[in-house]
């Protein structure tokens, strides 16, 4: 019974997941293609003198103009935290979508414990978005290794992976967050939109943080505040800290869900 | 050892905010019985449904399945029930193959390929329809795939919301005679929603008439059929004479030809009472007038 609920939801997102890793997969190589031409032409001093020291910061300091900090970008750009944070949010709210579209009736009409519901929704977004990162990771580590076969060690897998993992936690909480919305509401687009918008204001919370000293409290409560790219990819911090921080946030929001579910009507 | 009903509700209320949908709503389906239940749209039906499969909670008051809790023992109770709504909700991307196979992995029980196949020809779906893809299917062909997924598991109690809406007369019959099917077996109660009276006649052995969530009348079709007032037209040779008193209460229109009356039970006493008749015109007990009379809340109609 639960393989198929998962089946069955795999199925109705599969293009959203194909979509989503081809482009992130993409878009990796690509910035790593360009860090390298970057390297070759000697001209990181001037692309960091470029870049306002608040947007460093925000991107995760000083090593922006690194090919180290190139690398990063694969994980840290706001269009690849944003994307993979929405994706999370869409999956995550199909509880909300089956309740609108009327398909509950089909499903919990059946023997179907409605906690499976629940649990059935958090295994496709967590599975879904660990697929993305892990291709995104995947190919990183590809293109380093085919550009740069000496040299493949400038980035430890170890540490990048400790970078995916941090970024897959910030997801994974968001997605929580967009999980226990969804077992609430009745409209996945009021569900997945609310918690998107949110996700887009807590991370310019972040954003703005770097640069407005008075915001730097209130960034405490953003996800991506718990994003230590740089001094993870140079081995200065292992984000074990930030991670289950972050999990933890995400097993209460499914806490709430699991709850909610039980107690609405469908 | 008596067997506990198939569904019973006690007092059953529910409230969406201000709105009553439901109020003490206590309903009694035997097993192995085919039960219509009406309403005018509105009337809280589909609320008493989704309160049997748990799929929405009553404010107070309870709903048994065979003895079973509708909100504690909700899997059990729910193990029991095979269910089409009203408005059939569907993967429109799956085909119709594949829909099946899918609903038939929720249930508790292995789903009978054989009676599977038999559903398959009876509402005559062929091989390519199962192959087609469900949003490329017409209205009546995605009733037909309802009615079929609801049936597969050979449940002991079904749940049909307008079971036949959208279907030709064709498959109208094909769904009596599984009907009937399923009563001769007895092994399977039927609750059924309908608008369609005439099949409701047909079908159902009682009936349950719900007016803006409340149960107004709840009744054997044998009991209403000889309840219910029947309206003659009697024509005389010649002039028409006075009414005897034993039928002038029933006279509701007289001329100098013939009466029109309007009389309860067995139609015996009237016969006996006509002198000098020439023809006389009985028109058939149609629930539709009864039902008609208490959706629209006339006096007297309801219990």
């Amino acid at each position: 019974m639960f393989v198929a609920l998962v089946r069955r939801s795999f199925a109705r997102h599969r293009a959203l997941i194909a979509a989503l890793t081809a482009l992130l997969s993409a878009f990796q190589i690509l910035d790593i293609v360009v860090a390298y031409k970057l390297q070759q032409n000697a001209v990181y001093s001037q692309f960091a003198a470029m870049v306002p020291s608040f947007i460093q910061e925000a991107m995760g300091g000083a090593l922006v103009g690194t090919f180290l900090g190139a690398i990063a970008v694969g994980f840290v750009h706001p269009l690849v935290m944003l994307s993979l944070s929405c994706a999370a949010i869409y999956l995550a709210s199909e509880p909300a979508g089956e309740v609108e579209e009327g398909l509950v009736d089909l499903v919990v009409a059946r023997p179907v414990p409605r906690h499976v519901i629940v649990s059935r929704s958090m295994v496709v977004y967590v599975t879904g978005t660990f697929v993305v990162v892990a291709a995104m990771f995947a190919t990183s580590r590809a293109t380093v290794h085919w550009l740069m076969p000496g040299q493949a060690h400038v980035v430890a897998a170890s540490r990048l992976a400790w970078l995916a993992f941090n970024l897959l936690a910030i997801v994974w909480s968001l997605g929580a967050a967009a999980l226990a919305f969804a077992s609430h509401v009745r409209e996945r687009a009021r569900a997945a939109g609310t918690i998107a918008l949110l996700a887009v204001f807590l991370y310019l919370l972040q954003f703005g943080a770097a640069a407005w000293e008075p915001l730097r409290p209130f960034a405490r409560v953003s996800p991506f505040h718990y994003y230590a790219t740089m001094q993870t990819l140079m081995g200065q911090v292992t984000p074990a800290t930030h991670i289950a921080g972050l999990l933890t946030a995400a097993v209460i929001l499914l806490g709430v869900a699991y709850v909610l579910y039980e107690r609405r009507d469908l | 050892m008596t067997l506990p009903d198939a569904i019973r509700t006690e007092s059953l209320t529910k409230y969406y905010g201000a709105v009553v949908a439901l109020e003490s709503l206590d309903l009694t389906v035997a097993t192995g019985e085919i039960y219509g239940f009406l309403g005018p749209n509105g009337a809280g039906k589909t609320t008493t449904i989704r309160i049997l499969l748990d799929l929405v909670r009553a404010t107070s008051g309870r709903a048994r399945v065979d003895g079973l809790d509708c909100r504690a023992a909700s899997v059990d109770v729910r193990r029991r029930i095979g269910y089409l709504p009203a408005e059939m909700p569907l993967y429109r991307e799956m085909t119709g193959i594949a829909y099946l196979q899918f609903l038939a992995a929720l249930e508790s029980r292995r789903v009978d390929e054989s009676y599977r196949r038999k559903l398959f020809a009876r509402f005559d779906v062929s091989d390519i329809d199962l192959r087609r893809r469900l949003d490329h299917l017409s209205h009546g062909m995605k009733r037909k795939f309802g009615i079929i997924q609801a049936l597969m598991g050979r449940p002991p109690l079904l749940i049909l919301d307008e079971p036949t809406s959208g279907l030709d007369p064709l498959m109208i019959e094909a769904f009596a005679e599984t009907v009937h099917e399923l009563k001769t077996e007895g092994r399977t109660t039927i609750f059924l929603s309908s608008h369609v009276l005439s099949e409701v006649e047909r079908l159902c052995d009682r009936v349950g008439i719900i007016r803006r969530g409340k149960l107004v009348r709840q009744t054997s079709i044998a009991d209403l059929r000889r309840d219910t007032p029947r309206r003659l037209r009697v024509f005389f040779d010649g002039a028409a004479p006075s009414p005897p008193s034993s039928l002038a209460a029933a006279v509701r229109r007289s001329d100098t030809r013939h009466w029109e009356l309007e009389w309860p039970g067995p139609l015996g006493g009237v016969l006996d009472a006509l002198q000098g008749l020439a023809d006389i015109e009985i028109e058939p007990f149609k629930l539709e007038d009864y039902v008609l009379k208490i959706y629209s809340g006339t006096p007297g109609a309801g219990a």
